[in-house]
């Protein structure tokens, strides 16, 4: 690479920066640690890795004739680089992920397929993953930011396909470099929406009719107990791939106090709490640990015409400040679904009653029970799973009770 | 197809010996053990499939009610005389029929005697008369199953022209019921593709109950909670109640419903009074509830017979909502805004649009889990007006004549399904797509469109011809009123 190339790919990392970031670098923080033309000529496609400040910034440049009219995926989002210089002349740069047309060149390029015309749309776009769907080509994922190791996430996915578990959709091709994972190819998923806004639709009914839930239309109850089925088999899957380790029940009981006494101390002087881990301090026994999901909510699920699939994996089983996935009880993840729930109903009330005049909270409350009984139905009644909770339903209750107690002082 | 009445004279000459003409017309035996694993439909009203008979001193075979006792097919005598009267039937000038029953018209042992091969080879050889002799009649398979199994009534295209689709329709109304779509696009991407000369035949309601046959138990107990809160809403597996009614007599979500019926890939079937908002009568026993006599009138039986009002079989409705003075057609007709009416501008409109027919159809992706959309696309051919005959006007019109022969480029007398055209018809063909957006949510609701695939085109509202923002490569954003619809004829750039 000639100095002039390094200075010019350089300021299109600095463009790409300041449109993610809204601050502006100066040039000498970027290094350009990878360059790789993954498809030459116009339009082209540039993979770029770059440090920045200690971290690998990742993007992907497209290559357009100087004068094209570029078509991106939202306006304001109009991501301009700049212009490049290489072998094929003067080349006008975009963010190709923000690109009508390069995204799905860049999804047809990994795949080593034709490209194919077709709708496209942003599913998610933050500093963890942007994720495309481009309908029935399947969803693309490019990671901005990249870890010094293997995602934990994609680890995860990745191992519970091949075991069979087959609430996700499934990795078609995943891109690496060195150790890193740049990103990933994932089959279609067709017509979901986020388990988040199927929780809201049933509480925005219930809210405006009254009544118990099981009554409103929108009763969530058939969907809580599927997602249920579908998180025990997820954490089946997990321990087919990941194995499991017999842990103390104390030592739990342990941990979940230390984080209380550390974020909300005053609730560990509660009635209630007191009196759940007096229960919990006197279960002498082991139980199975497993690498769980992490942060197993609404949001990480999709409702599809085929049912539930877990759309997210982060953060793979790493827990907050942790590096690695930490193994724990699968009734964690449980409590994460449980504590979503609670969140959901909640959100739904400040929507439509901010003032709190019309006191939602009760019909909110018995949402809450009802899709819970739904849930722990459907994860507690998959064959195999006592395996993993232990058979005694007070401890799975109290244990789920505990978990949940130490998500909600966690942020959301 | 399956039974007569035990009335009918061939019965009753059938019971009344062993060794009558017709003694082998219907199902007979000693013992009422054979075929156990045929299963009991009406598990309700009827213990066995077997009914003693005092005069024949045996017992008779029916799936249904003891008191319709199923045909013998396997006598030749009895399915012969079934083809003279599907040919009487259709020298009167009959359109087609509805094979009530089908799957059940034979037995044998080790099996659930549903489905099975003489059944196919019965239905192929009326295909085969119809084909011969009447040409553009239809048979429609009345089988309640799931769609991969009723598949088989359309053979390779040699037996039924259509087979009712069971499965959607309870789940219309789920969907509804739960603001959300997935009830109908999991049996969508459940139902097989078919044969081009084939079509499903959907519906909204029926002469029978609302069956719930085909849905889990879950579902099933879900739906007779929202659906009959009054136990005697309930008929055997399912409920005993007409469209207006289970709906809360509610318009919008009535005409959500016919939306998507009229939408939705199929044929769409309308159930007598239903086109009326007509109410039922669920304190009449079995399936009279919803049978009651149809409302043309206010006058005498809702104009529906000069009888006496005691010598009618079912009393006409006479309730303050649904009765025949506030519900029926002379009504509903002198007011304009009434539903007939607007049903049948709908059925003017989905007319006009032959994808809605014989189109393909793509469920488009929607994150908001209330919103239902779809494309419904195919080639048509526009049949052109000759010269000075009145006709439609077509999208397709230049904004000002420019030397071309404006009257036959520009007038579209109808459009038609590609290959639908005659042998002399000047045809343009053309791509036609409509993009219907439904919402399944008592509220409004925001739907964000992928549509670039249609970058360019300018979506038309259907009933209106209202011109709607052109389709670019972004999201299309669209605002549903509550129960709201919204179908686009999609006019691409070189056409508008």
């Amino acid at each position: 690479m000639t100095l002039e190339q390094d200075a010019a790919l350089r300021t299109l990392v600095l463009a790409w920066y300041s449109h993610r970031s809204g601050a502006d670098l100066a040039a000498e923080a970027v290094t350009i640690r990878r360059t790789e033309v993954l498809r030459p000529g116009r339009p082209g496609l540039l993979d770029l890795v770059a440090e920045i400040d200690g971290r690998l910034a990742h993007l992907v440049v497209g290559l357009r004739s100087v004068g094209d009219e570029p078509h991106f995926l939202r306006s304001g989002d109009e991501l301009a680089l700049g212009l490049l210089e290489d072998d094929d002349g003067l080349a006008f740069c975009t963010d190709a992920l923000h690109d009508a047309y390069l995204a799905p060149l860049l999804l047809a390029t990994l795949r080593g397929v034709e490209p194919r015309p077709g709708r496209i749309s942003i599913v998610r776009d933050d500093e963890d993953g942007m994720v495309l769907d481009c309908g029935d080509r399947g969803d693309l994922t490019v990671f901005p930011w990249l870890a010094d190791r293997t995602d934990p996430a994609v680890d995860l996915m990745v191992a519970l396909e091949r075991v069979g578990f087959n609430h996700v959709a499934a990795p078609l091709m995943r891109w690496q470099w060195d150790q890193h994972d740049l990103g990933l190819v994932q089959e279609p998923i067709a017509g979901r929406s986020s388990g988040w806004a199927v929780a809201l639709t049933s509480l925005r009914d219930l809210y405006a009719s009254g009544g118990s839930p099981e009554a409103a239309g929108g009763d969530f109850g058939s969907e809580a107990q599927a997602l249920g089925t579908m998180l025990a088999r997820m954490h089946l899957a997990i321990d087919r791939a990941f194995g499991r380790h017999p842990e103390p029940v104390a030592e739990w009981v342990e941990m979940a106090e230390a984080e209380l006494r550390e974020s909300e101390p005053s609730l560990l002087a509660a009635p209630d709490v007191t009196e759940l881990l007096a229960q919990l301090r006197v279960a002498d026994t082991k139980l199975p640990a497993i690498r769980t999901h992490g942060d197993f909510q609404l949001e990480r699920t999709s409702r599809t015409d085929q049912g539930w699939v877990v759309s997210d994996f982060r953060p793979g089983g790493v827990l907050p400040s942790m590096f690695e996935p930490v193994p724990r009880s699968p009734l964690a993840d449980v409590a994460d679904l449980l504590w979503s729930l609670h969140q959901a109903s909640t959100a739904a009330a400040a929507e439509r009653d901010p003032s709190g005049r019309l006191g939602l909270a009760k019909l909110g409350q018995a949402w809450e029970s009802r899709n819970r009984r739904a849930m722990l139905s459907g994860y507690l009644g998959t064959p195999g799973i006592a395996g993993l909770t232990g058979p005694h339903r007070d401890l799975v209750g109290h244990l789920v009770g505990l978990f949940e107690l130490a998500r909600s002082v966690r942020p959301a | 197809m399956n039974h007569t009445s035990d009335q009918h004279p061939w019965f009753i000459e059938s019971r009344s010996s062993r060794d009558n003409a017709k003694a082998d017309w219907y199902v007979w035996n000693d013992d009422d053990q054979r075929w156990p694993d045929a299963r009991v439909v009406f598990t309700d009203v009827e213990r066995s499939n077997w009914t003693w008979d005092d005069v024949r001193q045996q017992y008779y075979w029916h799936r249904f009610y003891h008191h319709q006792p199923d045909l013998n097919y396997d006598n030749p005598e009895v399915a012969d005389t079934m083809i003279d009267l599907v040919r009487f039937w259709l020298d009167l000038g009959f359109d087609g029929f509805r094979l009530d029953a089908v799957p059940y018209l034979y037995q044998r042992d080790g099996t659930s005697g549903e489905h099975l091969p003489e059944t196919h080879a019965f239905i192929r050889r009326i295909r085969k008369q119809l084909e011969a002799d009447y040409p553009g009649r239809i048979l429609l398979a009345e089988a309640n199953g799931w769609p991969s199994d009723v598949a088989d009534y359309f053979g390779d295209g040699d037996e039924c022209h259509l087979c009712f689709h069971f499965p959607l329709m309870p789940r219309l109304f789920m969907a509804v019921r739960r603001e959300q779509r997935y009830p109908i696009t999991e049996i969508l991407a459940q139902t097989p593709v078919i044969n081009d000369s084939c079509q499903w035949a959907i519906f909204l309601r029926n002469h029978d109950e609302l069956t719930l046959e085909q849905v889990t138990d879950e579902d099933r107990d879900y739906m007779i909670a929202e659906y009959a809160k009054d136990p005697r809403m309930k008929r055997h597996m399912g409920i005993g109640r007409r469209l207006a009614p289970l709906l809360d007599n509610d318009r919008r979500m009535t005409e959500l419903l016919y939306a998507l019926l009229l939408s939705l890939p199929g044929s769409p079937v309308i159930y007598y009074g239903d086109e009326l908002m007509m109410g039922d009568n669920i304190y009449l026993g079995d399936r009279d509830s919803v049978r009651t006599p149809m409302q043309w009138s206010p006058d005498r039986n809702g104009g529906f017979s000069q009888a006496d009002f005691a010598q009618l079989y079912l009393p006409p409705l006479m309730d303050p909502v649904y009765g025949f003075s506030a519900v029926n057609v002379e009504a509903q007709l002198r007011n304009q805004g009434s539903f007939l009416h607007w049903l049948r501008r709908m059925l003017t409109e989905r007319r006009a649009l032959p994808v809605m027919g014989v189109g393909q159809m793509e469920v488009l992706p929607c994150p908001n889990p209330s919103v239902l959309a779809y494309m419904r696309s195919g080639e048509v051919a526009d049949v052109l007006a000759p010269v000075g005959v009145p006709a439609r006007p077509s999208m397709v019109a230049p904004a000002e004549a420019d030397g071309r022969d404006w009257e036959r480029v520009s007038s579209t007398a109808r459009t038609v399904p590609a290959g639908n055209e005659g042998a002399d018809d000047e045809v343009v063909r053309r791509f036609q797509a409509v993009l219907c957006v439904h919402n399944l949510s008592r509220f409004a609701q925001p739907a964000e469109l992928s549509l670039a695939q249609w970058a360019g085109s300018t979506p038309y509202e259907v009933l209106g011809r209202v011109p709607f923002p052109l389709i670019t490569e972004e999201p299309y954003a669209i605002t549903l009123p509550p129960y709201g619809f919204l179908w686009f004829d999609l006019v691409p750039e070189d056409r508008g």
